[in-house]
C-alpha cells in the first residue's frame, strides 16, 4: 500500500497541463481501442440485468412471445403491484423475513468471527496450530454431509419453523471469516498493543479499542460476504422453515418456479429478481471502497 | 473514565437484545409442537410449494368442519429441495403423513426405501371400492404391489398431442382427429402432416417445425413402437429390472426413427433450435413456430396464455396399442412414519371425492381429476379448446395408456440423467444412434448393478 503511495507523488508533482496534454495525446489509439472494448464488455455483461428489467414489465403474454422484444410493448408496471400483492406470494413479509435473518446474521458473524480470529492472531498455546487447522478443515465439509444431522439437533431442540437454526450458528463463528480476519490481524503492529497495554488496557480493550476501530475494510468484507451468503441462502431456509410467515426471499423465488406443469410467471419473478438484488447492489455500492480494500489487504480473493 | 463506562455497557445490552430477539423468535415453535393426545390429531399434508399444489390448503376449512377431530397443516418446499426436506425430515422423525412422489424421485424409490404405509387392511376395513370415487381398478393397480396398495390415485395427467391451430391454417391442413380408435393417424401419418407444416430456412424468425415428439422420458420411447426394453419382472418386483435391452435392434431401430425425425426427415426440430426459440421457458411449441408437441397434458392448464390458438388430438398410433399414451397418475401416500395413518386415510378420501375433485380443478388452475364423475367439468375448463376433444383424448389416453416408468423404476432419476446425458450426442447427430445406444447399455448395466443390489 505505501509502495504505491510513493509511486504516486511524482505524477501530481507535474505541471497540470503537461498532464492535459499528456492526456489528449494517450487517448488517441491504445485508450481508445481499449475503451470500446470496455463498452461492448459492459453491454454484454449488462445484457441479462436489461433483459430482466424488460422481462419484468411484460405482460404474461408478451413474456412467451418469440422472437422476444427488448423494450416491451406495453409497459406492465402493475407487475409489481401484484407482486407486492399476491396472497400467495406474500413478498413484503418474505422481505422482512429476508432482513432480519441476513441482518442478525451479520452482526452475529462479524462478532464472534473477530473475537475468535483475534485469538488466533495474538496469543500462543499449546496445539493452537493444530486447533487453527481443526477449524480451516471445517471449511472442507460439504453443507451436505452436516445437513441431516444438523436438522435432527435443531429439531431435537424444538427449533423448527423459527430463525433460530439459522442465526445462532453465525453467533459461534465462521470459519472462512475467522481465517480471513486472522490473516487482518496480523498484519497489526504488536507495537501498538504494547502502546495500549501501558496506557492499563485490558485485553478485551485491546481488540475492541485498538484491533477493531482499524479493521474497518476487513469487517466491511465479512460483513458484505456474510450478507450475500445469508440473503442468497435456499436450502437451509427450505429446511427449517415451513410456514409461509417464516419464508425468506430465495424459498419464495424458488417456489414462485417451482411447478412442472405450469408456465411460471416469469415477469412477476423478474420484479422479484430485481426487488431482491437491489439490496445487495445498495450494500455492495456503498460499501465498494472498503470492500476492494480488505481483499487487497488481507490478500484473500 | 464515566464514558468510558457507558461504553462498556453498551456490549452485554446488546447480547441482552439479541438474546431476546432470539428466544421471541423461538417462542412459536415450542408451542406448536404441543397438542398431542388431547383433542384432535394433526396430520400433515408435504407438497410443493406452487400454486398448482398448495390449492389443498383452500380446502381443509371445508375438511375440518366435516371431521372436527382431525387438523391438516399443509408443509411445502420448492420442487428442487423437495427431496432433501423430505430426507431430513425423516430422519429426524418427523415425518409429514401424507405426500406423493411430487419431487424426483418416483413411486418406486419410495417403496423401496420402505417409507410407504400399506393401506390395504385399512381400505378393507372401511370397504374402500374405487368404483365408488370414479376410479378405475387399472388405475388403482398402478400403486399395488403384491397386491397391497401403497398409494391412491388423486390426479390424471396424460400424454395428449397439442397442435397449433393458427399453423394448419396457414398450411390448409386439416387438424389431426382426436379419437383414438381413428386408425388412419398412424405415426407415418403425423410425419406426413409434420412435413407439410414444415418450412426450412436458415433464418431462425421464418423456419418452423412440424412435430416435437416428446412422448415418455427417453427410455421409455421404445415402448410407444412396441418394444420392451426393460425385463417383465420390472413391473412387479418394485421396479427394480433383471435386464434391460436398450441396445437390441429392436430399440435401436425405435430410437433411430425418433432421431431420423431431426436429420433424415427434417420435421422435428434440432436441440439447438429448440434451444434458441424456447430459451428459458424450455418448450419450444410455446414459440409458436412448432406444430404439433406430444408431451404431458399439463400443457392444457396454460393454454390461455399461448399466442396462438390450440387443439388437442390424440398421441398417433405406433404399432403398439397397449401403450400409445403416457399416464401420469399421480398417487398420494401414507409415510410409515406417520403416526395417524386413518385420520391420514380419511384426507385422502375427502380430496378424491366428487365434489373437492371438481373444486380442485378451479383452484390448482387445471389439474386433472382421476374421479370420473369430476372430469365432465375438467374438459370444459379450457376456453377455446373443445371440450369433446379433450374427452377423447382422455378416454383415449386412458384406455391405450401406460403409467410412466418414472413413477415405476426405482432409482428413476439417475437412468433418466444418464439418457440425458449420453442420447444428446445421438440428437445432435455427432454420433450414430447405435452406437449411443450400445454405450448407454453398457453404463445402466454398471449402474443397475450397483443401484440395485
Amino acid at each position: 500500500m505505501s509502495d504505491t503511495v510513493i509511486d504516486k507523488t511524482p505524477n501530481i508533482i507535474i505541471d497540470p497541463t503537461k498532464v492535459k496534454g499528456d492526456r489528449k495525446r494517450r487517448m488517441t489509439v491504445g485508450e481508445i481501442v481499449a475503451f470500446v472494448l470496455l463498452i461492448l464488455l459492459t453491454c454484454t455483461m449488462l445484457f441479462p440485468v436489461i433483459f430482466m428489467i424488460s422481462t419484468a414489465l411484460k405482460t404474461s403474454k408478451e413474456m412467451l412471445q418469440f422472437p422476444p422484444t427488448i423494450i416491451p410493448e406495453t409497459f406492465a408496471w402493475d407487475n409489481f403491484k401484484t407482486l407486492f400483492t399476491n396472497d400467495e406470494i406474500k413478498f413484503g413479509i418474505l422481505y422482512k423475513n429476508s432482513i432480519i435473518v441476513a441482518g442478525l446474521s451479520v452482526v452475529g458473524t462479524v462478532f464472534s468471527s473477530a473475537l475468535v480470529a483475534y485469538g488466533f492472531s495474538r496469543y500462543r498455546a499449546k496445539g493452537k496450530k493444530i486447533m487453527f487447522m481443526l477449524m480451516i478443515s471445517t471449511m472442507m465439509l460439504p453443507y451436505p454431509a452436516v445437513m441431516i444431522p444438523q436438522f435432527i439437533l435443531f429439531s431435537n431442540l424444538g427449533w423448527m419453523n423459527t430463525f433460530l437454526p439459522l442465526i445462532v450458528p453465525t453467533f459461534l463463528g465462521s470459519a472462512y471469516q475467522i481465517f480471513l480476519l486472522r490473516q487482518f490481524f496480523m498484519s497489526l503492529p504488536n507495537e501498538l498493543y504494547d502502546s495500549g497495554k501501558i496506557d492499563g488496557c485490558s485485553e478485551f480493550r485491546l481488540f475492541w479499542k485498538i484491533a477493531l476501530p482499524l479493521s474497518g475494510p476487513a469487517l466491511a468484507t465479512v460483513a458484505i460476504f456474510t450478507f450475500i451468503w445469508t440473503w442468497n441462502d435456499l436450502l437451509g431456509p427450505v429446511l427449517y422453515l415451513s410456514s409461509q410467515e417464516k419464508f425468506t426471499l430465495p424459498v419464495g423465488l424458488a417456489a414462485m418456479m417451482s411447478s412442472k406443469f405450469r408456465i411460471a410467471p416469469y415477469n412477476l419473478l423478474m420484479c422479484a429478481s430485481i426487488m431482491t438484488t437491489l439490496p445487495v447492489v445498495a450494500i455492495f455500492a456503498s460499501a465498494q471502497k472498503h470492500f476492494t480494500e480488505g481483499i487487497v489487504l488481507t490478500g484473500i480473493k | 473514565m464515566n464514558q468510558a463506562k457507558k461504553k462498556w455497557l453498551i456490549l452485554p445490552s446488546l447480547i441482552l437484545v439479541f438474546v431476546l430477539v432470539l428466544s421471541a423468535c423461538g417462542g412459536g415453535g415450542s408451542n406448536s409442537g404441543g397438542e398431542k393426545d388431547s383433542g384432535p390429531v394433526t396430520i400433515t399434508y408435504y407438497t410443493i410449494d406452487s400454486p398448482d399444489r398448495t390449492y389443498v390448503e383452500k380446502l381443509i376449512p371445508d375438511f375440518e368442519k366435516a371431521n372436527p377431530n382431525i387438523k391438516v397443516k399443509v408443509e411445502k418446499a420448492p420442487y428442487e429441495q423437495f427431496d432433501s426436506k423430505l430426507q431430513a425430515n425423516i430422519a429426524a422423525k418427523n415425518s409429514p403423513d401424507i405426500t406423493s412422489h411430487f419431487g424426483y424421485g418416483g413411486f418406486a424409490e419410495y417403496y423401496n426405501k420402505d417409507l410407504l404405509a400399506d393401506l390395504t387392511d385399512i381400505m378393507s376395513e372401511d370397504g374402500f371400492k374405487g368404483s365408488d370415487f370414479g376410479i378405475s381398478d387399472e388405475l388403482m393397480d398402478i400403486y399395488k404391489v403384491d397386491g397391497k396398495t401403497y398409494g391412491i390415485p388423486f390426479s390424471n395427467y396424460v400424454t395428449i398431442l397439442l397442435y397449433n391451430k393458427d399453423m394448419f391454417d396457414k398450411a390448409g391442413v386439416p387438424y389431426p382427429p382426436s379419437d383414438y380408435e381413428d386408425k388412419s393417424w398412424t405415426f407415418d401419418k403425423m410425419v406426413e402432416v409434420a412435413d407439410k407444416l414444415t418450412v426450412r430456412d436458415d433464418d431462425i424468425e421464418k423456419s418452423a417445425y412440424g412435430v416435437n415428439f416428446g412422448w415418455g422420458e427417453l427410455d421409455m420411447r421404445p415402448a410407444y413402437f412396441g418394444v420392451n426394453v426393460y425385463s417383465d419382472d420390472t413391473w412387479t418386483n418394485g421396479g427394480k429390472p433383471s435386464e434391460t435391452h436398450f441396445d437390441s435392434p429392436e430399440a435401436i431401430a425405435a430410437y433411430q426413427k425418433l432421431i431420423d425425425l431431426i436429420w433424415d426427415k427434417k420435421v422435428s426440430p434440432p436441440p439447438a433450435w429448440s434451444k434458441s426459440v424456447a430459451g428459458q421457458f424450455g418448450d419450444p411449441f410455446l414459440s409458436g413456430k412448432v406444430g404439433m408437441t406430444v408431451g404431458g397434458s399439463w400443457a392444457l392448464a396454460s393454454q390461455d396464455q399461448f399466442n396462438f390458438k390450440i387443439g388437442v388430438a390424440a398421441v398417433p398410433y405406433g404399432g403398439n396399442d397397449k401403450e400409445r399414451s403416457v399416464l401420469y397418475v399421480d398417487p398420494l401416500f401414507v409415510l410409515k412414519g406417520s403416526k395417524h395413518p386413518k385420520e391420514s386415510y380419511e384426507f385422502i378420501k375427502f380430496l378424491i371425492s366428487k365434489d373437492v375433485q371438481e373444486k380442485s380443478i378451479e383452484l390448482s388452475g387445471g389439474t386433472p381429476p382421476i374421479n370420473d364423475q369430476a372430469k365432465e367439468k375438467y374438459y370444459n375448463s379450457f376456453d377455446g379448446v373443445d371440450p369433446v376433444a379433450i374427452k377423447n383424448v382422455y378416454d383415449g389416453a386412458n384406455k391405450y395408456g401406460v403409467e410412466s416408468y418414472n413413477h415405476l423404476v426405482a432409482n428413476y432419476s439417475q437412468i433418466n440423467e444418464l439418457f440425458i446425458n449420453e442420447f444428446a450426442a445421438a440428437e445432435n447427430n455427432t454420433s450414430p444412434v447405435d452406437i449411443v445406444m450400445q454405450g448407454i447399455q453398457k453404463k445402466l448395466d454398471k449402474l443397475l448393478e450397483r443401484v440395485n443390489k
